[in-house]
């Protein structure tokens, strides 16, 4: 299997410069870094990439058995890591891609620079054993799993899945080439489980690359506690927090967030 | 997976005629077999399928065109295949049935071959 | 209705202002007092001021800074969600209004959208009102720029979708249960295929036998059979068919060969006679508009004590030819010439062959799914006879897992072209320690 086409892999930027990867939450595809890449591609290699199941990766590699868990992704990101073969790249990961790096660089920290973790949160759901708050109840994340149901529906262009394994009827599928964030229902449930339902908190501690947590002032999914117990659970991290509100900083605050990646990146690469 | 059949029916003096062209399987079969009731024959006539345009017959497209012998017999009718190209009859040699359906090069080989055997 | 008064005071009353214009047109041709008539009605309908229209408008209306904070909201939205202007403007986000799955869904999916596309259509999303309880809502948002091209506010229009989504709810009940019952089916039917065949063949003394049955679609049974058990002392039975068609129809036909060939057998274990029998009752139990038939070869297996292996007598009607894979390397079919398919004619001919089986021979039967399946490689597109004898020239000598093995990676490779289900039985003699010396 080609992994530059099974993730949809885009190269851009200086070559021979520090490599940036950056790598998209649940909810959408490569399309979430194009305001911060013009920013960045003067003074690094950007890499860019779609997990599999969502925008243009080759929809035939998901599995469920692989991707029901962070793993499979983590050996995604590594084996590209190893395919595009740049040195020890800065990998930026928002929402669960965050802890998608945290693995990844437990796991083969030669191949990291640093991390960049935008919006992390190690844990959605709160532990009252623990003290811990993600913010969110497991019901919380059925009632999700319940608003992804009723937009797959179809009423709605925007996010009207991608009818896979279907080629009886190919105008499903066709009619929505143009839109973003395409994706599958069956993928979309299960990455849904994947992002919100892992408990990565014990992983933190064993990072070892200097790392980042960029946290936004106003976030609903990641609230400023998460970000504050991801930076005090990693040895030696930082803790920036943008002016940006929201979970998607990159696409609200593109400059702001593109500085803070270039200066850690620039720093540390 | 598309797959086609057509199916024409016309009328000679020896009697009915059935062309059918494209792939006569499991997924078309039933068409010329729900077609088959609509067919009128009388006594002493002869049925004549033009396989000429088969570019493919499975075990359901040899039902169908024994259930059209069948139709036949029960009229009183005999049944003639026309055109059979060499892959169906093939499978006709396999399963035997050659014997059982005359063949003729063409409908019109088959149409002068026919003698009226009543009235 | 469309001209008529009735229909000209509809469309005032749905308070489409920019329409006033075209009033004209509905007046042509009649009488000036008419016209003028009508349109101091228009008139008297736009006193709906456009600051009435915005709060009580029959959709509900919200403003919210690019952080998501409430700027402004209507009348009607506020009725909706049981709240007071204050309590929301200046102080809450969209977001705070959802549910909290909504919430997630909202910043996962549809605020990036909107963000990237500038607008976003008709998501379905829950309100959590005052009262704590939840109003399905189409959502719309677009985002306002100013001169310069910078996005300053986000314009959201809200429909109550009640019913609607009770109607959804019901479709996806509906497919969630057509969902489960094609699981029920699929499942139903290979375990219906699975009392089909055999659960375990005969253990045959000097004999290594295989067999393999692969299932085109999960959604019909198929109708391949097979079986391999002894009759008197020394001798065994061996049959592979093929009931033409698919599905429940086809499995009852099934269910009787097979009962039928092996109660035969043990009446009168002669191949021919077998196969004549299993005629008799299939052509007098399907004699309709619908026929039924099979294919089917039969075989009666007996040790050699001479030459050792096996004698092996074969009766067919109407089958693919068995092919024999010998130990000096090479392969042949054993064609039936002029056995007839079983259960259509009354008098069915039976043709027989016979053939020894010699240590290190290989006897393979399978039905047509394989020879038919599509491929591009094939005459016709399709695999062939004679690729598969090809095949068991390639193979031979082999062994009869062997032989099933290939035949398996076989239909892997054709894949979906196999859309007829396939079964093959291979029977073998090995050869004794002292002949592999030789």
């Amino acid at each position: 299997m080609d992994v530059r086409s099974r993730n949809h892999v885009t190269v851009t930027g200086r070559t021979g410069a520090p490599a940036v990867m950056l790598a998209h939450g649940f909810g959408c595809d490569q399309n979430m870094w194009r305001l911060v890449v013009p920013e960045l591609e003067r003074d690094f290699t950007v890499v860019l990439f779609d997990h599999v199941g969502a925008g243009n990766s080759e929809l035939t590699a998901w599995s469920r058995d692989r991707y029901a868990s962070l793993d499979g992704y983590v050996d995604d990101v590594l084996e590209l890591c190893r395919e595009l073969d740049l040195g020890p790249i800065t990998f930026v990961g928002h929402s669960v891609s965050a802890m998608m790096g945290v693995l990844a660089a437990a796991r083969r920290p030669e191949a990291f620079a640093g991390l960049v973790l935008l919006a992390p949160s190690p844990c959605f759901v709160d532990d009252p054993a623990t003290g811990y708050r993600g913010g969110f109840s497991a019901e919380d994340i059925d009632e999700l799993l319940e608003s992804l149901d009723a937009n797959y529906l179809g009423w709605s262009g925007a996010m009207a899945p991608v009818i896979m394994g279907n080629p009886d009827r190919p105008e499903l599928g066709e009619e929505l080439t143009n839109s973003f964030c395409r994706t599958d229902p069956e993928i979309a449930r299960v990455f849904a489980r994947v992002t919100f339902l892992s408990d990565n908190r014990a992983d933190l501690a064993a990072v070892t690359v200097p790392t980042l947590v960029a946290q936004c002032s106003h976030d609903a999914i990641a609230p400023p506690e998460v970000g504050a117990f991801v930076h005090a659970q990693i040895p030696g991290s930082r803790l920036v927090t943008l002016n940006a509100t929201g979970h998607c900083p990159q696409l609200a605050a593109p400059e702001e967030t593109a500085a803070a990646i270039a200066a850690f990146a620039g720093a540390s690469g | 997976m598309s797959r086609h059949l057509t199916l024409l029916t016309r009328t000679t003096t020896a009697g009915a005629v059935i062309e059918l062209a494209g792939d006569l399987d499991h997924h078309t079969a039933p068409e010329v077999r729900d077609a088959l009731p609509g067919i009128t024959l009388a006594a002493g006539q002869q049925l004549t399928i033009d396989l000429g345009g088969l570019t493919f017959c499975d075990s359901s497209g040899i039902t169908m065109l024994i259930a059209a012998r069948n139709h036949a017999l029960a009229a009183g009718a005999t049944i003639a295949l026309a055109a059979v190209p060499e892959r169906v009859s093939r499978i006709f040699r396999i399963v035997g049935l050659e014997q059982v359906f005359p063949t003729h090069p063409s409908t019109q080989a088959a149409e002068d071959s026919w003698h009226p055997t009543t009235g | 209705m469309c001209g008529t008064d009735d229909g000209a005071a509809d469309d005032g009353g749905r308070g489409r202002g920019r329409d006033h214009g075209r009033g004209r047109d509905h007046g042509r041709g009649r009488s000036e007092d008419h016209q003028e008539n009508q349109e101091a009605r228009f008139s008297e309908l736009l006193e709906d001021s456009a600051e009435d229209l915005y709060e009580h408008a029959p959709c509900g209306y919200l403003s919210t800074l690019l952080d998501g904070r409430i700027a402004k909201i209507n009348t009607t939205l506020l009725d909706w969600l049981g709240y007071e202007r204050d309590a929301l403007v200046g102080r809450k986000r969209f977001s705070d209004l959802l549910t909290v799955g909504g919430r997630l869904y909202h910043e996962t999916h549809f605020a990036p959208l909107l963000r990237m596309q500038g607008e976003i259509n008709g998501i379905a999303l829950e309100l959590k009102t005052a009262d704590g309880t939840r109003l399905p809502v189409m959502v719309t948002s677009t985002v306002k720029t100013g001169g310069d091209g910078q996005a300053l506010l986000i314009r959201t229009t809200i429909f109550d979708a009640r019913d609607r989504r009770a109607y959804e709810n019901e479709l996806l009940r509906a497919r969630q249960e057509a969902d489960r019952e094609r699981d029920r089916l699929k499942v139903l039917n290979t375990t219906l295929q699975k009392t089909l065949l055999p659960p375990t063949l005969a253990n045959v003394p000097g004999l290594d036998v295989a067999a393999h049955y692969h299932i085109a679609s999960a959604d019909e049974v198929g109708g391949d059979f097979y079986d391999l058990f002894p009759l008197a002392a020394g001798t065994w039975g061996m049959f592979l068919g093929d009931v033409c068609g698919k599905g429940a129809a086809a499995a009852a036909v099934t269910s009787l060969a097979r009962y039928t060939l092996r109660a035969a057998a043990v009446y009168s274990p002669a191949p021919d006679a077998v196969l004549a029998n299993l005629n008799t009752v299939l052509n007098h139990e399907y004699n309709g508009t619908d026929p039924r038939f099979c294919t089917v070869i039969f075989g009666l297996l007996t040790p050699d004590p001479d030459q050792g292996g096996f004698h092996i007598t074969l009766a067919s009607g109407g089958h693919p030819p068995a092919m024999v894979m010998r130990h000096d390397g090479t392969a042949d079919s054993l064609p039936t010439p002029g056995g007839q398919l079983i259960g259509i004619l009354p008098n069915a001919n039976i043709a027989t062959t016979t053939v020894h089986l010699a240590p290190g021979d290989t006897l393979l039967l399978h039905t047509d799914g394989l020879t038919e399946a599509h491929t591009a490689a094939g005459p016709d597109g399709r695999y062939s006879d004679e690729a598969l004898l090809d095949l068991g020239r390639a193979l031979a000598p082999t062994t009869a897992t062997d032989a099933i093995t290939a035949i398996r990676d076989l239909l892997d490779t054709l894949g979906n072209g196999v859309d007829d289900d396939t079964a093959v039985l291979a029977v073998h003699v090995p050869r004794t320690t002292s002949e592999e010396q030789q």
